[in-house]
C-alpha cells in the first residue's frame, strides 16, 4: 500500500487531501509513523521525530493514528489476496507476498492479477496500492518499489542481474543501517560489488547470512512464500513522556512495559525463551541486552524480574533514559505445549 | 634445587590435583603445577583461582628449598609415559629451568618462579566441622546432578549446606527438581550455611575414598577449606542467598504409591526411548494395584506402554514427569523400593526411599512434572 495509514486518513478526512499530512508524531516526542506523499516532498519520512518533521515542513499536518481502522482495512485487502491465491505471507499490515504460480481465479499471468487486484483495492477501498512482479521473493520487493506510488513492475529473470548490480546496498534484503556501515567497511557499496565478493569473504563476516547475500547477489532466492510464517518477537516499549533517572521510577515504567508484554503473549498464545531489554538513553544511545533461558518464561513475574535484572546490571546509572523496551524472542506456541516442564515457584 | 620421587607417585598426585586446571585461564601460570619444596616433603599445587588443590608427597631425596612452577600438561605427559621409575627433577634457581632425568632419559622445559603463583587465600574467622570421607562422597553424589547449570542463578548452580547442632542437610534444586540429603550422623556446635560450587565438588567426589578417613571442612564467609589425608582444597562459596527451599517441599501428599525401585527404572528407561526426544515426557497412569508407564513421539509414530505392579494409595491419577529426571533420581537412591508421593497432576512429585538400611541418612528428592494434553 503506498504511504498506508497516511493514505486512509486523507481518503476518510477529504480537508486533508492533496496536503502534507503525518500520521503519529505530534506529540512532544513521538515518531512520525507515516507520511503522506505531499509531506515526503518536505523530506519528511516515516520513523522521523515528530519535532523535526515539524521543522522540515511547517504546515504539516499531524493525525493521530488510528491503528483499529488500519488493521480492518488491512485485513479486507487480505481477504482480496485470498481470492487470488492461498499463499499469502504478510510482511506488515500493508505489505504482503503472494505466490500466485498456480491461482485461484483470473488469468494465469502475474502481471494481470496484479493489475486485478489493485484495481479492486481502489474501486473497493478507495486506496492505491503499487506491486512488484518476479521470479522470487527479493526480487519482487524490489520491483514493488519502482513504480510507487499506484503503480506496478515486472522484473523479468534477464533483466534481473542489471536491476541488483546496480542496488545500492542498503536496499537489500537484511541489509539495515548497522550492515550497510559493515559492507561499506569492506568497500562493498552497491549489488555490483557484492557479487564479486567471495562466497568465504562473505562467510567470514556475516556468517549464514553471507550465503544468503551471496545468493542474493546472483539473483537467487529460494525462500518459499509461507502464509504461516511464524512471528519471531513479540515486543512492547514505551518512550517516556520525560527522561527517567530514578530507579524507582524505572522499575514502575518497567512493570508497566512487562505487564502489557504479558498480556500480548498470552493473546497470542505463546512463550519465549529469550528476553531482551532495549535501553535508549537520553543522548539516543541505544543499547540492547538479552539473555536466553533454558525454558520459556511463564509468569508475568518471571518476566519482570528478568528485565530489572537485565536493566540494573546493564544500565549506566548517570544517564537519564528515554525509552525502555521488553521484546520476546525464540517462540514456542503455548497450545501445541502440553508437555510444558513445569517449574518450583522458589523465591529468593 | 633437586629432587627425586617415584614416577608413579608423583602422577598419581598431579592427576588427584589437575582436575582443577582450567583449560581457559586469564592468568597464563595456572596452567602449571606450583611445586614447593621443603625438607624431604613437596607440596604441590593446582588452581583456576577459584578452587586451589594441594597434595603433600614425600619425596626420596630433596637439596635446597624454593618453589617453582612447571607446565602441567607436559609435565603429565611425560609421567605418564613411565612405568614406576625415580625421577629426578633438577630446578636451575637462576632462571628455572626444569631438567626431568628419568632411566636413560632427559628432559627439558621452562619453569617459572613460584612466587609468581597466585597465593591461596587465608580463611579468616571460620569455624569448622568434621565428617567421614564416604559420608562427605554420598551427600556429593546424590545432591550434585540436581543442581542447575543455568548461569541465570549462579546459587542454584551449587549444594547448598545448612549445618546445625542436630544435623547436616545438603541441597540442590535447578527449580525442577531438588534433592535434599540429610546426615543425622554430621553435627556442628554452630548453625551455619553457605552454598559450594559445583566445580570443586566434582573434584573431590573424583578423589575422595570410600572409608572413614576424617575430612576436616573449615568454612568462613567467603570460602571453604577441605582437608583430607595429604590433601587439601580450598574454594571460593558462592555468594548470595539460597532459595527457601523448604517453602516448595509439599506437605500434604495424599496419593502414595510403592513400587520396587530397579524395574521401575528399567520401565522407564525402556519407555522413554520411545518418548517425544524434547520433553522426554512419560505418562504415569496410577489406578488400584496398577502403573501403567506411556510415551508417544507423535512426530515419528513410536509409542511405548508397560504394565506395573505397584502398591497405591489414593485417587486414581494420571501425570507426566520427565523421564531424565526420573531416573536420575532413581539411580541415585539404593533400597529395594521407592515411594512416589502426589498431590495433583501440577504439583510436584516426591521420592522417598522405602526402609533405608541407613538410619542416619534422610533423602527427599522432588520432581516437578510436566504437563499432560488437557
Amino acid at each position: 500500500m503506498d504511504a498506508f495509514y497516511a493514505s486512509v486518513e486523507q481518503r476518510d478526512h477529504p480537508e486533508y487531501r492533496e496536503k502534507p499530512l503525518a500520521v503519529g508524531g505530534g506529540s512532544g516526542r513521538g515518531v512520525v509513523a507515516a507520511a503522506s506523499y505531499e509531506a515526503r516532498k518536505f523530506g519528511v519520512r516515516s520513523a522521523m521525530p515528530g519535532a523535526l518533521a515539524r521543522k522540515k515542513c511547517p504546515e504539516l499536518i499531524f493525525v493521530k493514528p488510528r491503528f483499529e481502522v488500519y488493521k480492518a482495512l488491512s485485513r479486507k485487502i487480505r481477504d482480496i489476496f485470498f481470492e487470488y491465491t492461498d499463499l499469502v505471507e504478510p510482511l506488515s499490515l500493508d505489505e504482503a507476498f503472494l505466490d500466485v504460480t498456480h491461482p485461484k481465479k483470473g488469468k494465469n499471468s502475474a502481471t494481470l492479477i496484479a493489475r486485478e487486484i489493485r484495481k479492486r483495492i481502489d474501486e473497493e477501498l478507495q486506496l492505491k496500492a503499487s506491486a512488484g512482479i518476479s521470479y522470487n521473493k527479493f526480487l519482487a520487493k524490489i520491483a514493488s518499489d519502482i513504480k510507487k506510488p499506484n503503480g506496478q513492475y515486472v522484473i523479468k529473470p534477464e533483466q534481473a542481474a542489471g536491476f541488483i548490480e546496480s542496488l545500492p546496498i542498503e536496499k537489500f534484503f537484511g541489509v539495515g543501517k548497522v550492515t550497510a556501515e559493515k559492507f561499506k567497511k569492506l568497500g562493498i557499496h552497491s549489488g555490483k560489488e557484492l557479487k564479486e565478493a567471495s562466497r568465504e569473504k562473505l562467510r567470514k563476516h556475516f556468517g549464514k547470512h553471507g550465503m544468503f547475500f551471496f545468493s542474493i547477489a546472483r539473483g537467487e532466492d529460494l525462500r518459499k512464500v509461507d502464509p504461516q510464517r511464524i512471528r519471531k518477537s513479540v515486543g512492547a516499549e514505551n518512550t517516556f513522556s520525560s527522561d527517567l533517572l530514578n530507579a524507582t521510577e524505572l522499575d514502575q515504567a518497567l512493570e508497566d512495559i512487562c505487564s502489557e508484554l504479558y498480556r500480548r503473549l498470552v493473546k497470542a498464545g505463546i512463550l519465549g525463551k529469550t528476553i531482551t531489554l532495549k535501553i535508549k538513553y537520553h543522548d539516543f544511545i541505544q543499547v540492547t541486552r538479552s539473555r536466553t533461558l533454558l525454558l520459556p518464561m511463564q509468569t508475568e513475574k518471571e518476566i519482570l524480574q528478568l528485565s530489572r535484572e537485565l536493566l540494573h546490571q546493564h544500565r549506566e546509572p548517570e544517564k537519564p533514559i528515554r525509552l525502555l523496551g521488553v521484546t520476546f524472542s525464540m517462540l514456542e506456541k503455548k497450545g501445541i505445549l502440553p508437555g510444558k516442564q513445569l517449574r518450583l515457584d522458589l523465591t529468593f | 634445587m633437586k629432587f627425586i620421587v617415584s614416577s608413579s607417585l608423583l602422577l598419581k598426585q598431579l592427576q588427584a590435583i589437575s582436575g582443577v586446571l582450567s583449560t581457559n585461564n586469564t592468568l597464563p601460570i595456572l596452567d602449571n603445577f606450583l611445586f614447593e619444596l621443603g625438607d624431604s616433603e613437596i607440596k604441590i599445587s593446582a588452581s583456576d583461582l577459584e578452587t586451589t588443590m594441594t597434595s603433600r608427597i614425600n619425596v626420596d631425596m630433596a637439596e635446597g628449598e624454593g618453589s617453582v612452577a612447571i607446565p602441567a600438561k607436559i609435565l603429565l605427559d611425560t609421567l605418564k609415559t613411565f612405568s614406576d621409575v625415580p625421577v629426578t627433577l633438577d630446578i636451575d634457581s637462576d632462571n628455572f629451568g626444569v631438567t626431568l632425568t628419568a632411566g636413560e632419559g632427559k628432559y627439558k622445559l621452562a619453569g617459572q618462579n613460584g612466587e609468581e603463583y597466585p597465593q591461596v587465600p587465608a580463611i579468616e574467622n571460620s569455624a569448622s566441622f568434621t565428617m567421614e570421607s564416604d559420608i562427605l562422597f554420598e551427600a556429593i553424589s546424590k545432591t550434585i546432578f540436581a543442581a542447575s547449570n543455568d548461569d541465570l542463578r549462579p546459587v542454584m548452580a551449587g549444594v547448598f549446606c545448612e549445618l546445625s547442632s542436630e544435623n547436616t542437610t545438603f541441597v540442590a534444586t535447578d527449580a525442577h527438581k531438588l534433592v535434599r540429603y540429610r546426615r543425622m550422623d554430621v553435627k556442628s556446635e554452630e548453625s551455619a550455611n553457605f552454598i559450594l560450587p559445583k566445580k570443586p565438588l566434582t573434584q573431590l567426589k573424583n578423589i575422595l575414598s570410600q572409608d572413614d578417613a576424617p575430612v576436616e571442612i573449615e568454612y568462613s564467609e567467603t570460602n571453604a577449606k577441605f582437608t583430607f589425608k595429604n590433601i587439601i582444597m580450598t574454594c571460593r562459596l558462592i555468594d548470595g542467598k539460597y532459595p527457601n527451599y523448604t517453602a516448595v517441599i509439599p506437605a500434604k501428599n495424599p496419593n502414595k504409591m510403592t513400587v520396587d525401585r530397579q524395574p521401575f527404572m528399567n520401565a522407564i528407561r525402556r519407555v522413554s526411548i520411545f518418548s517425544n526426544q524434547s520433553t522426554y515426557q512419560v505418562k504415569f497412569k496410577i489406578a488400584g494395584t496398577e502403573l501403567n508407564l506411556m510415551a508417544e513421539d507423535l512426530d515419528y509414530s513410536n509409542e511405548a506402554r508397560e504394565r506395573l505392579n505397584c502398591h497405591y494409595e489414593g485417587d486414581d491419577m494420571e501425570i507426566g514427569f520427565n523421564s531424565k529426571f526420573m531416573v536420575e533420581m532413581l539411580q541415585n537412591l539404593e533400597t529395594e523400593q521407592v515411594m512416589l508421593e502426589m498431590s495433583e497432576p501440577n504439583r510436584a512429585g516426591l521420592i522417598i526411599p522405602v526402609d533405608s538400611e541407613n538410619k542416619d541418612e534422610d533423602i527427599l528428592m522432588l520432581v516437578m512434572p510436566v504437563m499432560l494434553n488437557a
